[in-house]
């Protein structure tokens, strides 16, 4: 039973000062075994933050981030599923689902975990589960300014992901759950 | 077993099993534990081990958790908020689930050590598996007692002989396995089809089967021609008798299930006397009369023993400072299971579980108050007796020995090679003697061996005990200390006395103050706090500092030209110029002070000590919290302690120092200055006493006028001044050994051996305790400036801010002082 979080966007300091106050209490080391951030984070001081909760941390570039090292895509296993992270801001349309299809096809994983829409997505499609964890600071995005902050907490056991959606919506912290399958073939969201 | 009682009842009814169970072990501990009747029928021994394994599993579903599955069939709508995985929230499912994971790690890095010479038993995963379950069902059952190392030890030998125990059983199976038939439908051998005929063939509870001989060439014998033994595995393991399955006694199945219901009696006692689990808990025990946990009243009872039976051996490792929970602590916790091999410690078990556990009654003529729970019961007293018995063993090897170390290596690592039965053999009697002896009352006991404790470790924390001082003082007897206290309040009445002579205002507020410190209040208002912050400060630099008394006195007939005042006392000139300045308090109370610590002096010099610190800690007390006032009593008592023998031989000496100081303030003649502040100067003060004798007493009472005559110089703006003041204390540091003390030399020479070696590491300590007072005090003066910002004089807030400036100079001061006594 592996808890990974994925969370992204935090524009720290550019957009926005810090996390809110409800998810950084809800942030505690010691729970989650694997961190995976969408980018953007900007600075060293969110990256150093996000060791503290977990020292496994897998991080790719976002436009604003400055820390140029991080890499563009990223793909882990965790248990049954495969993972894939990217920004988003290279795929064009932003957001686009199709077009997120074909990175997830690219990269051939199960998951992918996408942002830059500062926009809490998760669908399933054909050959597997595209999850947007929405910008962790609710800073604005590049089309809207009303932006809810949230993140996503997955947790894996064997063949089977539950994804908690944990967002902040006039200010108290709402937490919603959904489950997806792995088959053989192709997970199934339910 | 009688086979014509069972020939002759029905076939249904269940024939009385051997009572003794020569063979299996774990059945006899069952018995003797409590979780299974003794002789009784073997449906009844079938149902009770049903039962708890029932409850085991019960316990075992509710508290092991797995948050995935939803509880209470409720799996569409659990409130998301609470049970997320990240919830904060202690109720939710996922709260629990990583709060036992926690638990486990604790058990699982216990378990990776158990036993590892057994290895091939203990460390395979299905009996770690087993042993982790079992301790953490406990623990979250025992929320009280959490997992305390040794629980897996106390475990462990039990799953051994439940494992023990199968293995014979599947080897009597293959012996015999034609009586162990799954015969269900009652008919005879003969009457059966060959596919009915199995090779593992049971007898049902009746043996009217087995009586009539049935032609079976199959049959070696009948049941009733095997051991008693052997029927009685064979009864107990029937699949079909009562409770079925779960009724099998011996069952690999439910070895699990078993060992928890026999590390749960073991634990709470089963309703007798010894529950191990006190020997875990670290508070002491409701009904306990001398305060301490279990494990160490038992050692006590331990050490008791010994002292009846062997006295010179008792009083030998008393006089080294062995204490008996050192060895007996892992004694008594793991009941010997580090001291012997597992084959021997499951004979020893054996003797120690055959010892009836219930508690016994206490004559009326014994006090049951007074006598230690471990002599309640038999099992307690064997448990006792086989420990003196051990020590016993190894009498010549720690009786040879000078050192407390070896005498512990030896306790600690028991011989391996023993004669077990002679071991055995001696405990018995020494059981009986536990059990028999009138014991002395519980109180003395513990006085003694407390007192005896304290000398020994000063590391050895108990927290019942209100002062524990952390140097050879503890050597000290308990009367000393009160004739101290007598003494110290002897000198309160005095100084209250010296109180009426001053100015009324100035009395008032230095009552006032010396009520506060006596009942520890804080209700001051805050400009006299404020004042007394920065006095405290003054002070505690002053004191520490050792004083040049000309520049004293120099200093002082400055501060008079100032203040203006011609008071008998040049000191109380300061004072009153002082008092204009910032209010009436403080001349009066140094001028107070000043008199009463002449005659504290006179009483002691420690209650000078004591009672400027209370005086002054109390300010402070506020701003340090209460810690800093018991660091007082224990520091003064220190002080005193130090000072103990120096107040003997000067005590005659005492009387001629009181006149002097009032005339006009000779260096010499001025007695001690207590310190006003709090602890670190007050430890300061004695061991600058220790190191120059009563020398260095007029020095302090000079320094205390320093702190004044500073104080009044920063609040005239002479800020400069008490720099220099401050420069000169330190450099008056290394000088002092050749100011004063004329009139006390005689008798400094003779102490001064008896206390330095007191002194050297105490003033390591002293250093140390003042950076943590100075730390305690800026941060204390921090909270000044906000208070007296409040406060509504006129020219105090000007006055207040130099003179926290001042502060702030002097506690640098203060800290470099600490560092010379540190590198001292």
């Amino acid at each position: 039973m592996v808890l990974v979080l994925a969370i992204g966007d935090l524009n720290i300091p550019h957009r926005a000062p810090d996390l809110p106050p409800k998810f950084k209490s809800m942030l505690v080391p010691g729970k989650i075994q694997h961190i995976i951030c969408t980018g953007n984070l900007c600075i060293k001081e969110v990256h150093d933050y996000f060791k503290t909760l977990c020292p496994d941390l897998h991080i790719t570039r976002g436009e604003y981030d400055e820390d140029s090292r991080y890499p563009e895509n990223k793909t882990l296993t965790i248990g049954q599923f495969k993972l894939g992270i990217c920004h988003g801001h290279q795929v064009i349309p932003w957001g686009d689902l199709d077009s997120l299809a074909m990175v997830q096809r690219q990269l051939d994983v199960d998951i992918l975990v996408t942002g830059h829409t500062h926009q809490f997505k998760a669908y399933k499609h054909e050959g597997g589960v595209v999850i947007n964890p929405g910008s962790a600071t609710g800073a604005y995005s590049s089309f809207t300014y009303d932006v809810n902050p949230s993140f996503v907490l997955m947790d894996i056991d064997g063949l089977r992901v539950v994804v908690y959606v944990y967002e902040l919506i006039d200010g108290e912290v709402k937490v919603d759950k959904i489950d997806f399958k792995k088959t053989a073939t192709a997970p199934s969201a339910h | 077993m009688s086979k014509e009682i069972v020939k002759e009842e029905a076939p249904s009814s269940s024939p009385v099993v051997s009572g003794s169970f020569a063979s299996l072990r774990s059945v006899r501990w069952r018995i003797s534990l409590g979780i299974l009747p003794s002789s009784s029928s073997v449906d009844d021994l079938r149902r009770v081990t049903a039962d708890s394994r029932r409850r085991y599993a019960g316990l075992r579903r509710w508290l092991l958790v797995d948050p995935h599955v939803p509880k209470d069939g409720r799996s569409k709508s659990p409130d998301l908020v609470m049970d997320n995985p990240l919830s904060q929230n202690p109720d939710s499912t996922w709260g629990r689930f990583f709060r036992n994971a926690e638990l486990e790690k604790m058990v699982d890095h216990d378990l990776s050590r158990l036993y590892p010479e057994h290895g091939s038993y203990f460390q395979t995963p299905g009996c770690q598996g087993m042993l982790r379950r079992i301790l953490l069902l406990w623990c979250l059952r025992h929320p009280e007692y959490g997992y305390r190392q040794g629980m897996h030890e106390l475990l462990a030998p039990l799953l051994y002989v439940l494992h023990v125990d199968v293995e014979r059983l599947s080897e009597v199976r293959k012996l015999h396995e034609h009586h162990f038939i799954d015969k269900f439908d009652g008919l005879s051998f003969e009457e059966n089809d060959v596919t009915y005929n199995f090779d593992f063939k049971k007898f049902l509870d009746s043996m009217e089967d087995e009586i009539g001989s049935q032609g079976n060439s199959k049959k070696a014998r009948s049941l009733d021609e095997l051991d008693p033994e052997i029927q009685t595995i064979v009864l107990l393991s029937d699949t079909y008798g009562a409770e079925g399955e779960l009724g099998i006694v011996l069952s690999e199945k439910f070895t699990e299930h078993d060992a928890y219901c026999m590390f749960e009696a073991l634990m709470s006692g089963a309703h007798g006397s010894v529950a191990m689990a006190d020997f875990f808990s670290p508070i002491p025990a409701a009904q306990s009369q001398s305060g301490l946990p279990p494990v160490i009243e038992a050692s006590a009872a331990l050490y008791h023993l010994l002292s009846i039976v062997d006295s010179s051996l008792h009083s030998h490792l008393v006089e080294l400072g062995v204490e008996p929970q050192y060895f007996a602590l892992r004694w008594l916790r793991v009941l010997f299971g580090r001291e012997f091999s597992l084959q021997d410690l499951l004979v020893v078990w054996d003797e120690i579980f055959t010892a009836d556990n219930s508690p016994l009654e206490k004559d009326s003529g014994n006090d049951e108050n007074s006598s230690f729970k471990m002599f309640n019961s038999c099992r307690g007293a064997l448990i006792t007796a086989m420990a003196v018995s051990m020590i016993l063993y190894v009498r010549s090897s720690l009786l040879a020995t000078e050192n407390a170390t070896t005498c512990l290596q030896r306790l600690l690592n028991f011989p391996k090679t023993i004669n077990l039965r002679k071991l055995i053999a001696k405990a018995k009697p020494l059981q009986i003697l536990a059990l028999d002896s009138k014991i002395s009352p519980l109180s003395s006991i513990f006085d003694g061996s407390y007192n005896r404790s304290k000398s020994a470790v000063s590391g050895y924390n108990l927290s019942s005990h209100p002062v524990s001082p952390k140097t050879p003082l503890s050597l000290v007897p308990d009367s000393y200390w009160e004739e101290k206290w007598r003494v110290l309040h002897k000198a309160e009445e005095l100084k209250q006395d010296s109180l009426d002579k001053l100015s009324p205002s100035g009395k008032k507020r230095w009552s006032e103050k010396v009520k506060l410190v006596l009942s520890r209040t804080e209700s001051d208002p805050s400009p006299a706090r404020a004042e007394k912050y920065k006095k405290g400060h003054k002070s505690s630099v002053r004191r520490s500092l050792l004083d040049d008394l000309t520049r004293q006195l120099g200093l002082e007939e400055e501060d008079t030209e100032k203040g203006g005042c011609s008071d008998a006392s040049n000191l109380g000139d300061h004072h009153s110029t002082e008092a204009q300045v910032e209010g009436q308090q403080n001349d009066t109370n140094i001028g107070s002070i000043y008199r009463a610590e002449e005659r504290c002096e006179c009483g002691s010099g420690t209650v000078v000590s004591e009672e400027n610190s209370s005086i002054f800690s109390d300010p402070l007390s506020s701003g340090s919290g209460t810690n800093d006032h018991e660091n007082d009593t224990e520091k003064s008592s220190f002080a005193s302690n130090l000072s103990s023998d120096e107040n003997d031989d000067h005590h005659q000496s005492n009387p001629e120092d009181s006149p002097l100081p009032v005339s006009s303030p000779p260096p010499e003649g001025v007695p001690l200055n207590s310190p006003h502040e709090n602890e670190s100067s007050g430890k300061l003060v004695s061991a600058m006493k220790e190191r120059r004798h009563l020398s260095g007493r007029f020095q302090w009472l000079f320094r205390f006028g320093r702190n004044n005559v500073s104080q009044e110089a920063s609040d005239k703006g002479g800020t400069n001044e008490t720099a220099k003041s401050l420069n000169r204390d330190s450099k008056s540091n290394t000088a002092d050994s050749s100011v004063a003390g004329a009139s006390r030399n005689s008798s400094l020479a003779s102490l001064r051996d008896v206390v330095d070696q007191n002194v050297m590491g105490t003033l390591k300590n002293l250093g140390q305790s003042m950076l943590e007072h100075i730390q305690v005090l800026e941060s204390v003066f921090q909270q000044d400036r906000v208070q007296v910002g409040s406060v509504d004089n006129l020219g105090k807030s000007n006055l207040v801010g130099k003179g926290q400036v001042t502060a702030m100079t002097a506690l640098k001061e203060l800290r470099k002082i600490s560092n010379l006594l540190s590198e001292m």
